[in-house]
């Protein structure tokens, strides 16, 4: 007899359509319950949250939705322009209509959103600019600002991009995080170089909150900070001082862990994972008790 | 790995350090390519270590001015270096790019270089958890 399972997680493809562009969009998926649309960090792919995708408490009171953004994995670029005459520079107004192109193309109801890295910038774009879409936003290992990433080293023609993308990012883990989940992260990270470096331009140029987080209306849309303590490109500091400012806004500080949480190690970050999901429950029950 | 043995001295590290990286399996399987030369300096001691093909070749204790050339230079104080000598490092301690970010490590020279040996030059960093520090 065979030992073979199959996994209940599926993968589909919607088109989106937003600011002119189609995009043909790549999504895995399982799970019932009020929808998470997880989004991975710059220059990787949606196997970041394959340990989400198959944990079978979470998922057995939440959908749990983790696409690949157009340019990585299974999402292709735009279908209706010549997008290799362009350099690609993501920006923080297209990546926040994506998203919430996303969430209609799907008609996801009152979704939580989660992403990592500039996935956790992302989450405070949306909960300043579309408070109204989103149950809550969970930005993990995000901060208003986060400098430094934007290098051309990520795509130098004398360098092995691959392994300069893989490597460049293996420090941003915690040497405590299972080795076999990390050479998987640096993997992921080997695949996405050309898409690298542009993300970076959103998460390290065009994304910059500073002096804007108190127009967050995090009564409308809580908004849920995580940060590991490992991460030295948005510290634990720097995620912090950003839910401080912002109002109803939360932090959850993970020690012996880094900036790709749920993909180096899951069964450490979804302990801080259900903690986030209850807090974000509380604010919604305090919510709807003052409405 | 196993817990990090202190090195008596700067030359006994020197023969670890070159022990450790020849024989490291991630090393010997994906150094083919790996040639290049650097100078470890951790203010109190310093070390201009030699690769070819994934080898280390010479490890230069405390070389005087113009002694041996490199390439790229990787620069911390002894305190930080002391940090990567951990079996586990505390945060900010683990890696060249952390501590470049965080502390006061330096990364000068070719970078270039550096950046064409990423991979087997972060994990000959890494084997400072088994070495122990450079100082």
């Amino acid at each position: 007899m065979s030992n073979s399972k199959i996994s209940p997680v599926t993968g589909h493809y919607v088109t989106v359509d937003v600011d002119g562009l189609q995009y043909k969009v790549f999504y895995l998926e399982n799970g019932t319950g009020q929808p998470i649309l997880c989004q991975h960090t710059a220059g990787c792919h949606n196997h970041q949250w394959r340990g989400l995708l198959e944990d079978e408490e979470i998922t057995a009171n939440y959908r749990v939705i983790a696409y690949d953004l157009p340019r990585h994995g299974k999402s292709d670029p735009p279908e209706n322009t010549e997008w290799w005459k362009e350099e690609y520079q993501l920006s923080a107004e297209h990546y926040s209509n994506f998203i919430i192109a996303l969430a209609d193309a799907l008609e996801l109801e009152d979704p939580i959103f989660m992403g990592s890295s500039f996935g956790g910038n992302v989450a405070l774009q949306l909960a300043l600019r579309r408070p109204d879409r989103f149950a809550g936003v969970l930005s993990v290992e995000g901060a208003d600002y986060s400098p430094g990433f934007y290098l051309d080293w990520w795509q130098h023609p004398h360098a092995n991009a691959a392994q300069v993308c893989a490597s460049g990012t293996w420090d941003l883990m915690a040497p405590q995080s299972p080795e076999a989940d990390r050479w998987k992260t640096w993997f992921y990270y080997t695949q996405g170089s050309e898409a690298f470096k542009g993300d970076l331009h959103f998460y390290s140029v065009d994304h910059d909150l500073r002096g804007k987080l108190g127009d967050i209306d995090g009564e409308k849309c809580p908004v849920v900070m995580m940060t590991g303590e490992y991460d030295y490109l948005t510290t634990p500091e720097d995620s912090e001082r950003t839910a401080n400012a912002i109002t109803n806004g939360s932090f959850i500080y993970m020690p012996a862990i880094g900036h790709f949480p749920m993909s180096e190690n899951h069964p450490v970050f979804r302990t801080y994972l259900i903690q986030a999901l209850e807090l974000l429950q509380e604010k919604r029950e305090k919510k709807a008790a003052n409405a | 790995m196993s817990a990090p043995t202190r090195a008596p001295s700067a030359e006994a590290w020197a023969t670890a350090f070159t022990d450790a990286s020849n024989t490291d399996p991630e090393i010997q399987a994906h150094g083919k390519y790996f040639t290049c030369s650097y100078l470890l300096d951790a203010t109190e001691r310093t070390y201009v270590i030699q690769v070819e093909s994934g080898k280390v070749t010479h490890v230069t204790v405390d070389p005087g001015p113009l002694d041996v050339a490199y390439q790229f230079a990787i620069r911390a104080s002894a305190e930080t270096w002391r940090g990567f000598g951990e079996e586990t490092p505390a945060a900010m301690f683990h890696g060249i790019w952390a501590a470049s970010f965080q502390r006061d490590m330096k990364l000068e020279g070719d970078l270039l270089i550096l950046m064409q040996n990423l991979r087997c030059i972060t994990r000959q960093v890494e084997l400072l958890r088994v070495v122990g520090s450079p100082v």
